[in-house]
């Protein structure tokens, strides 16, 4: 069933209704330059697509799981400001919007661009030495790639703005604590805890999964009255899906459902 | 008559139009439209009718003309065939149309969902009038009904910047009603209808010409002919009607009359 894709720069591979991305630049500690950043546009692309794929995890080759921004892009100028940036907000944007669990799997330090990455997926599991890096002041830039929106989400302003005026690195310990990572694992322990938990959504009913992120996304954006409308009225998809009548039916015949994700 | 791009359905006072060309994102053909004007027409004449929706379905609500077709015309062609001054069918229909929109709603599609009276967008809805790219401007309204709607400087961008704006900020801008999940857009759009289908008809149809004329005239004039229909009504069975049935409590029985 696997499917292992390579790029030069990012390796593919779908198991289990999981697509697996992940960044292998380890010699530059998987900064995003034009190629990587390319690269993963197309990769996250094909897996919001790919009706194989149920779940998405990305995670870094090597140390880290990524550094941010290659400067050595800025130094050469090899891409366009409106090119980059057109192709970040295509990247956040359809990590935070697929309706698709999406997972970022911190094997190690997520800076910049590499923590908006993680930021905008739905979930975030870390092993003890990853951290998460908003060091933009330390180069006189401000934040970007969408963490003034989704930190403050996370862990509150006062905390989300103390990070970013002083670019104090958030080790995983105390983010899982904040909230910002569901799990710490050790090292060797990640991408197992990961697979178990991707594959175990993979197979769940993934339409449901789909659909609760939509109203958790559409509900960030909305009043009460017009959220409760949201979620009802995708509730009542939900109860015409062949997931619901077979959870009802394993609940009354008092066994596991088996899901079909229709 | 047989249609070859639409679909018309019946759901019980709810007369639902379907643009039918998939294959080609619904782009609205003068043959389209010209059996788009003639669906209303009948529903409007049906007096078991008592409001219409107006969609492309789950997908796409109408993206796109034939640009190729388009490419070589002259303005003497464009004129002698003035296949936007065939779209009055859709703004003259006396009785109240909803538009359900999934996906995109461009161009002449767009503007076809701002003659429409209610607004339903499913989360896919995108709303934009990209002919300034080609080179030209919206010819069926777009620039005329998006300041209308949403005032001048956004109807600006619109039209002068061509990109398209997504369910939400439609949302916000008050373009639409309101926003559901895409799978759902024609039934909560059906749903509305059906709620307006129960009011009362004369009521309902001198309340959107009222609404269309505010658009039109200067406040004075309007409030002259909204006192009038205001006046004109109690001459109606169903003012009697209604007045009735609220005072015993119960539910009014229109019959249009």
């Amino acid at each position: 069933m696997a499917e292992t894709r390579m790029n030069q720069v990012v390796e593919e591979r779908v198991a289990g209704g999981v697509a697996w991305i992940r960044l292998n630049r380890p010699e530059r500690m998987n900064a995003l330059d034009a190629g990587l950043r390319r690269a993963l546009v197309e990769a996250v692309k094909r897996a919001e697509r790919d009706p194989e794929v149920k779940v998405v995890v990305l995670i870094g080759a090597g140390r880290a799981f990524c550094a941010g921004a290659d400067v050595q892009e800025f130094a050469d100028r090899t891409g366009t400001m409106p090119e980059i940036r057109q192709d970040y907000e295509a990247l956040l944007t359809r990590l935070r919007t697929m309706p698709k669990p999406t997972i970022a799997a911190l094997n190690g330090v997520a800076a910049g661009i590499g923590a908006s990455l993680a930021l905008a997926c739905d979930l975030r599991y870390a092993v003890p030495e990853a951290r998460f890096v908003e060091a933009f002041v330390n180069i006189g830039l401000t934040v970007d790639g969408g963490v003034s929106w989704t930190l403050p989400r996370l862990i509150g302003v006062g905390r989300a703005l103390e990070l970013f005026y002083t670019g104090r690195p958030l080790p995983a310990e105390e983010a899982e604590r904040l909230g910002v990572v569901n799990r710490v694992v050790p090292a060797d322990r990640l991408e197992p805890e990961v697979r178990e938990l991707a594959e175990r959504l993979a197979s769940g009913p993934t339409r449901a999964l789909g659909a609760i992120k939509r109203s958790v996304n559409h509900a960030l954006d909305s009043t009460f009255e017009e959220a409760m409308d949201f979620e009802f009225h995708l509730q009542g998809v939900q109860m015409q899906g062949e997931d619901f009548r077979e959870g009802v039916r394993a609940f009354l015949e008092k066994r596991a459902p088996r899901f079909q994700g229709r | 008559m047989e249609y070859e791009h639409i679909l018309v359905e019946r759901d019980g006072p709810v007369g639902v139009i379907t643009l039918n060309r998939p294959r080609v994102l619904n782009a609205l053909s003068p043959e389209l439209i010209a059996e788009l004007g003639h669906a209303l027409d009948r529903l409007d004449a049906d007096p078991g009718v008592g409001a219409a929706v107006l969609t492309g379905g789950e997908k796409v609500f109408a993206a796109g003309a034939d640009i190729a077709d388009m490419a070589e015309r002259t303005a003497v062609d464009q004129l002698l065939r003035d296949q936007t001054g065939r779209w009055q069918a859709v703004t003259a229909f006396t009785k109240p149309l909803v538009a359900a929109v999934n996906g995109y709603a461009l161009g002449g599609g767009c503007e076809l969902a701002l003659m429409c009276d209610l607004i339903v967008a499913g989360d896919t809805a995108r709303f934009g009038q990209p002919e300034i790219n080609l080179g030209i401007i919206p010819g069926a309204g777009g620039t005329q009904r998006w300041p209308r709607t949403v005032g001048k400087y956004v109807a600006m961008e619109i039209n002068l910047l061509g990109q398209p704006i997504d369910a939400r900020r439609a949302y916000r801008l008050g373009l639409v009603n309101r926003v559901v999940p895409a799978e759902v857009t024609v039934a909560v759009a059906v749903d509305l209808a059906r709620q307006l289908a129960a009011r009362a008809p004369l009521a309902l149809r001198l309340a959107k010409e009222a609404v269309n004329r505010a658009l039109e005239t200067p406040l004075s004039e309007g409030l002259a002919a909204e006192r009038k229909s205001f006046y004109f009504l109690f001459a109606t069975e169903d003012q009697k009607e209604g007045m009735r049935a609220f005072l015993e409590k119960r539910r009014p029985e229109f019959k249009g009359r």
